[in-house]
């Protein structure tokens, strides 16, 4: 075997109070592609970070093509030839593909001015050799997102990398778009570039990586064969040992012969969701896992009246509803918790009452009138019983923390009266205590007879919620667990690929 | 005036962390009215002292006059901002209204209360047709309101060559410009109006839809409020108010001109910013917008009396407008940043 191309060796990196990174070491040979596997915060970033010259290791040494990166950070690193294509496109949508390419270094001509035919010669030269039919005049906002993707790559391309890392690079993408991804990635390895390839999606790297090292806890576990690995071991891998141990609630008793509340039925809501069909009774929480960019979102949004759903059918109580509208879905007791509580959930400036009374008016007034004794009724009563941490309903509730904002969003759906609660992602971004005290209140929501479909992107929490689990990979419902056949690595293996 | 609220109502013995950052919201908000009415106590002890008759009960109710103009359009042009929209129509709108009625009474034969409806309900119509392109195709406010500005301050200049035209002999037009028991009826009609609008603003579902959708339009929506409904409605409101000052103005001027209330969209915009609500949306109220329209036309008719030639009056005028609202912005971001750090 030749010298390999990037070499890690026993690289560590401490944050206060977290080691984020212990003693990593790994090695690349030229035009390999390397996957990185692990859950989130096993460690992926900071060494990705650290090679990227980002961050500096406390100890161990990283050497590119056997010259060291030492402590010269980002500059030293673009020198060695790394180049990294992070998750979030940092594209300017207004400007073209080749200005894209060249942001900031714009080619001049003698004259002192943007020299664009240099640049789109040498941005045809780069989509030709990856293959690529994209304009380099378009407009890159009005390129699809996985040529705008393409775009981020090349950007990095052009300067001439020798070990290029891609951060989930297809996360934001629908199924249909990844191969031109993939196939630009092999083109790029075959020129003699090492890859770095970070990814959840298994089925997506065993097309890409031959080899793929594995992170947990801030360790490298390993590195495996791909071709010798059956996914089972590498979510193994990813998870250790000690993960069934977790506490799991007593399970719940659903009465699955009932009428569904809510029934969907070959959902299709281009371009993520293709076939998805299920039903959801009264007292049960249904988790719904997904991958980024799995559609778990779109799910969601079109079930409560605010995507447009291309076909398929929504049943509430087994009738089916005709037009499926945001004040339809309300009235029929319909609820959607969005997953970005600053920019979709909450009104800042506002009172935690207020925000929580917004979802109806009529309960705390007339039609033409709200009356502020009524609205503090309803808050005092929603915040005893949700247990919400605020001095007043007046409270502005950007005050509160994100768990009591969350809880408070939720309640803006039992103010309204849902019975049918779309939960995305309510435990993102808060603590511990938070999580566990919503598990509490989704789980004395569905006792009262609420329907829950919980959405999360932590497939960790799953079994500790939720009494049948759909997994949706590909734009359909790829598997789906019930009672104790719901386990985290049951769960990753169905979403991350078959 | 969420905010203002919280301040005020906060009870006894609240845990600290909340009850602070309330306190000092709450008293940011006060601070801009209660520094706004000391500006207006300088004002007119100033100008009392300096501007000859500025005191005397002539002026004092020429001055009421003189608010309404501004003040009846400032009320939607509140809420309209406060939603995070910009309406920059009222002044032509206004013209537009006064030779409505006054052709409509005077030559189309409609008769003094067919020529008033006739404006009102047009009124009602081209704000709901900004608000409609705004709400249902995202054409931004400014350029739906631009449309109208131009729109109608073209028609009205048109349909009268320029020239103004006189409103007939009628008892209704004797007290729409006329006093109701001393006091200009404009005025009566403009506090009428904020009390309608200030129980609109805190009391309503509309209202409180209006704050929600401009401190986070995409959070109303996911809330079931109706966004096309809130936002047709809030440019209707001006057009409508618009209309009623046109029909004041003639009333009072005793003709509809093209030409007249020329500027004034930019009057009641400095007013209702000046009264503490934000550009940016979710944030303001009317009491607020009141004083603001209090100051401006103090300003306004002390520039005057002070026989300050005319040009260089829209200079200090200028000058005045730009200050009060940095001094605000100034007391806002201060009560903003203490209480966190």
């Amino acid at each position: 075997m030749s010298t390999p191309l990037v070499r890690v060796a026993d690289v560590t990196r401490h944050y206060p109070g977290v080691r984020a990174l212990t003693g990593a070491s790994l090695e690349i040979e030229a035009g390999e592609v390397r996957a990185f596997l692990g859950r989130n915060g096993a460690g992926k970033s900071t060494l990705i970070r650290v090679l990227s010259g980002v961050e500096r290791a406390d100890a161990g040494t990283v050497e590119i093509g056997g010259r060291p990166l030492g402590d010269g950070g980002v500059q030293r690193a673009g020198e060695l030839g790394v180049q990294t294509v992070h998750q979030e496109l940092s594209l300017v949508p207004g400007m073209t593909a080749a200005e894209n390419l060249f942001l900031g270094h714009w080619p001049r001509t003698a004259a002192g001015r943007v020299d664009h035919a240099a640049m789109r010669r040498a941005a045809r030269e780069i989509f030709d050799r990856l293959g690529l039919d994209i304009d380099p005049d378009a407009q890159v906002g009005t390129l699809p997102l996985a040529e705008q993707q393409l775009v981020e790559i090349c950007r990095a391309v052009r300067r001439e990398p020798r070990l290029l890392i891609l951060d989930e690079p297809t996360s934001a993408l629908a199924a249909a778009e990844v191969e031109i991804v993939l196939d630009a990635v092999r083109r790029i390895a075959d020129s003699g570039v090492a890859v770095i390839y970070v990814s959840h999606r298994l089925d997506e790297i065993r097309r890409i990586a031959r080899t793929a090292t594995v992170m947990r806890d801030g360790r490298v576990v390993g590195t495996v064969d791909l071709t010798t690995t059956s996914t089972d071991e590498a979510v193994a891998m990813m998870l250790g040992s000690t993960y069934e141990a977790a506490v799991r609630p007593q399970s719940r008793t659903v009465d699955r012969t009932r009428t569904p509340l809510l029934s969907v039925s070959g959902l299709r809501v281009p371009p993520k969701v293709v076939d998805v069909s299920f039903d959801l009774y009264p007292g049960e929480i249904l988790g719904l896992a997904g991958l980024m960019g799995s559609g778990r979102t779109e799910i969601l949004r079109a079930v409560a009246g605010f995507a447009p759903i291309a076909a398929g059918t929504v049943r509430v109580d087994g009738e089916p509803v005709p037009r499926v509208t945001p004040a339809g879905m309300k009235r029929r007791g319909v609820g959607l918790t969005p997953e970005d509580r600053k920019s979709e959930a909450i009104v800042p400036l506002m009172g935690v009452g207020e925000n929580m009374v917004m979802s109806d008016y009529g309960a705390v007034g007339t039609s033409l009138s709200v009356r502020p004794s009524r609205v503090a009724r309803a808050a005092r009563e929603l915040i005893g019983r949700l247990s919400i941490a605020a001095a007043s309903s007046r409270t502005p509730i950007a005050a509160l923390s994100g768990g009591n904002q969350q809880k408070a969003v939720i309640g803006r759906w039992l103010h309204a009266g849902s019975r049918i609660l779309l939960l995305d992602e309510p435990t993102r971004g808060v603590d511990v205590e938070a999580k566990e005290a919503i598990y509490q209140l989704v789980r004395e929501l569905a006792d009262r007879g609420a329907a829950v479909l919980f959405v999360s992107g932590e497939l960790e929490e799953l079994p500790l919620v939720c009494d049948r689990v759909i997994a949706v990979r590909g734009g359909t419902v790829a598997a789906e667990f019930t009672g104790a056949d719901v386990t985290v690595d049951a769960v990753l293996s169905a979403a991350m690929a078959a | 005036m969420t905010t203002a609220q919280t301040g005020r109502a906060a009870p006894p013995g609240a845990p600290a962390g909340g009850a602070a950052a309330r306190l000092l919201a709450g008293r940011a908000h006060q601070l801009n009215e209660i520094g706004l009415l000391a500006a207006i106590a300088v004002l007119y002890i100033a100008l009392g002292s300096s501007a000859e008759g500025f005191l005397s009960v002539h002026n004092q109710l020429g001055m009421l006059r003189d608010a309404a103009t501004i003040g009846i359009a400032a009320w939607g042009v509140t809420l309209v901002i406060i939603a995070r929209e910009i309406d920059i129509s009222i002044g032509p709108a206004v013209a537009f209204s006064s030779v409505l009625v006054a052709k409509g009474s005077a030559e189309w034969g409609l008769g003094v209360w067919g020529a008033i409806a006739l404006t009102l309900v047009l009124g009602l119509l081209w704000g709901a047709a900004a608000g409609w392109l705004r709400a249902v195709f995202d054409v931004p406010s400014f350029i739906t309101t631009l449309g109208v500005w131009s729109v109608l301050g073209g028609l009205g200049l048109y349909l009268t060559d320029a020239l103004p035209v006189t409103l007939p002999e009628s008892g209704a037009f004797d007290v729409l410009g006329g006093d109701v028991l001393g006091v200009p009826t404009a005025a009566v009609i403009m506090l009428v109006l904020f009390a309608v609008f200030a129980y609109v603003a805190r009391f309503t579902p509309y209202g409180r839809s209006v704050y929600a959708i401009g401190g986070n339009a995409g959070a109303a929506r996911l809330s079931g409020i109706n966004l096309t409904r809130v936002r047709v409605l809030l440019f209707a409101t001006t057009g409508l108010l618009s209309a009623v000052t046109g029909i004041l103005l003639a009333a009072r001027l005793g003709s509809g001109s093209g030409g007249a209330a020329s500027g004034l969209e930019f009057d009641v915009i400095a007013a209702v910013v000046i009264g503490g609500t934000a550009l940016a949306g979710g944030r303001g109220g009317m009491l607020g917008t009141l004083l603001g329209v209090v100051f401006i036309t103090v300003i306004g008719n002390g520039l005057v009396l002070l026989g300050v030639d005319s040009f260089l009056q829209n200079v200090v005028r200028g000058v005045i407008i730009v200050g009060a609202v940095l001094v605000n912005v100034i007391v806002a971001r201060r009560g903003r940043t203490t209480p966190t750090s």
